[in-house]
């Protein structure tokens, strides 16, 4: 079938209008409702750049923005690190791969919502299962109000994440795993390269695009991070866990400050576009060196 | 200009002799096994913790937190199916999710067979506009959206979530039946064209059933995420008799007063649906998370 130029136009139609319509349009929209005053239906004159100058005073912006970079960075760098140690084990043991990969992939089934509720009950101050479990191994001192206490409530957040997400990015470098052909790895063999020898000079190499991929992925996933702070701890105790996306829905939902709570979600946009697009060159031009 | 010759004189070693015997090393590797199911349990233990919690009285799961509950009760199931008016809001997911995941599977195929079969410059324009969509955090277009959905009269509408989840999900389900239909050979369709076959009966009796496993791997993965989206929902829908699971889950949540065994029995009728569909097609599931990788 040859397509021609107006059939293949039209085509593409119907999901490039839905796209346009529901993504794109409001998209622009937003960056040009940043620029107003807009504060629920009322107003919506121009104020140019003044939504910015704010949110660049806010305490309450600057505590998400450094919470959100922190998280992020912890979540990419642990996450990756388990994930990658996880996927070598399962790569390394066939005969109980299936199910254990089964078993870790549960948690990335459930809703933000549901990891969020579970969390919060195994983390509960009074009786809840985390403090029992530390008591059974005699560890009474270092019992705390995970969520309740500003030092370790976005790490507590932080762990739920790393936990519904472990199995996901243990499961994409595994799939990279069993994709290098199995004459290079018997070749490593023969060579005597086995151990961390044969992780450094072979695998790490050859698992380039799979760095790429679960870097990218746990980069954008966890600077949007919305759900497990606004239901775990509602942003408290004092800020430490708010968020970026928590601060646009609180501004924008709560308070009805459209434009403010929007210009705030086109600083989260700029920070993931610029993140984005250095992680995928930096890490694209690895995978080719390699 | 030193050039360094490939060392003919080296010998080929032979692998170094592992010096563990064979029983030994079948123990050790015995050992990494059993270490990995470990680290899997540790994984799963919080949902097997919280299905048997959610069995249990709150007296019995203070007295027993972590052992094996005295009795047995599936009294706060009932309490939660209707608490939650389960039925209806299973009705509802299952309508919001269906209808998206097949809005986005019908017009991304349609998109996608034009996109991985002719490169002009404006056909790769608007593929680059869609890979740039992954990265749009849904919370930058989520104001506009809810005032343009408003201002259509759609507000608190199955259809408004149903367009806006599908148009959220569109970048990634192109982006995937393109890399897909790139690897399948033009033959067929070719065939088609000689038989005297238009672009829509070769798009419905050749592109589609070729997509067909692709397909099947997108609305799991588009099911996940719709079914377990918060955010859409809870700012698009208002009236309690629409809600999707995961916002009443959420609502109950925020409604009642601390109460293990009310609210786990909510999250775990909220989880396990999907649950049970990941144990049955967990292949697709595999092959969704891991299409970005092989094909990237």
């Amino acid at each position: 079938m040859r397509l021609t130029t107006r059939s293949a136009a039209l085509l593409m139609l119907p999901a490039t209008a839905l796209y346009a319509l529901f993504v794109i349009y409001p998209t622009i929209r937003s960056v040009l409702l940043s620029l107003t005053d807009a504060h629920g239906v009322i107003g919506g004159s121009f104020v140019g750049l003044d939504n910015y100058r704010e949110a660049f005073q806010d305490p309450q912006v600057l505590a998400a923005l450094k919470n959100t970079l922190v998280y992020t960075v912890v979540v990419v760098v642990v996450q990756n690190a388990l994930g990658l140690g996880i996927a070598y084990w399962l790569y390394n043991s066939p005969a109980v791969r299936s199910i254990a990969r089964t078993g870790l992939l549960m948690p990335a089934m459930m809703a933000l919502v549901a990891v969020s509720y579970l969390w919060s009950f195994l983390y509960s101050p009074v009786g809840g299962p985390l403090d029992a479990v530390m008591n059974a191994l005699g560890l009474h001192g270092l019992e705390t109000s995970w969520l309740g206490d500003t030092h370790t409530a976005l790490m507590a957040i932080a762990v739920s994440y790393m936990w519904m997400y472990l199995g996901y990015t243990a499961t994409i470098y595994l799939s990279n795993y069993l994709s290098i052909p199995a004459d290079l790895m018997e070749a490593a063999a023969l060579d005597g390269a086995r151990g961390w020898t044969r992780f450094r000079r072979i695998d790490w190499p050859l698992l380039a695009p799979s760095l790429t991929v679960n870097m990218t992925l746990s980069t954008i996933g966890s600077l949007r991070v919305f759900d497990l702070p606004f239901i775990m701890t509602d942003g408290g105790p004092a800020n430490s866990t708010q968020t970026l996306s928590y601060v646009v829905f609180e501004d924008s939902f709560k308070d009805f400050r459209f434009a403010y709570g929007t210009a705030v979600a086109v600083l989260l946009l700029v920070i993931t576009v610029i993140v984005g697009v250095l992680l995928t060159t930096v890490l694209r031009r690895r995978e080719v060196a390699a | 200009m030193t050039l360094t010759a490939p060392s003919t004189t080296r010998a080929v070693s032979p692998a170094p002799a592992d010096t563990a015997p064979r029983r030994r090393r079948r123990l050790r590797s015995a050992g990494s096994h059993i270490g990995l199911l470990m680290v899997t349990l540790v994984v799963v233990a919080p949902i097997l913790l919280m299905v048997k919690v959610s069995l249990q009285s709150d007296a019995d799961f203070a007295a027993h937190p972590l052992s094996w509950p005295s009795h047995w009760s599936l009294h706060n199931y009932v309490a939660a199916v209707h608490a939650m008016n389960y039925g209806r809001s299973l009705y509802n997911t299952v309508l919001i999710t269906g209808g998206a995941a097949a809005l986005v599977v019908l017009t991304g195929s349609l998109a996608a067979w034009p996109m991985s079969r002719i490169s002009r410059r404006w056909t790769r324009t608007v593929y680059q506009l869609f890979v740039a969509g992954l990265t749009v955090p849904v919370f930058v277009m989520i104001t506009p959206l809810y005032m343009f959905m408003r201002d259509l009269g759609l507000l608190d509408s199955y259809a408004s979530v149903i367009l806006a989840e599908a148009a959220i999900s569109l970048p990634f389900a192109v982006l995937f039946f393109t890399s897909f239909l790139r690897s399948v050979p033009v033959d067929l369709e070719e065939a088609a064209a000689i038989d005297g076959a238009g672009p829509l009966r070769t798009y419905w009796h050749v592109i589609l059933p070729v997509l067909r496993p692709a397909s099947a791997t997108l609305v799991i993965t588009l099911t996940l995420a719709i079914w377990n989206d918060l955010v859409i929902p809870l700012v698009l829908l208002t009236s309690d008799a629409k809600q999707t699971m995961t916002l009443d889950v959420y609502s109950t949540i925020g409604t009642h007063a601390y109460s293990t065994s009310q609210l786990l029995p909510t999250v775990v009728l909220g989880t396990v649906p999907l649950l049970i569909v990941f144990l049955v097609l967990q292949r697709h599931i595999v092959a969704g998370i891991t299409a970005g990788v092989s094909k990237g």
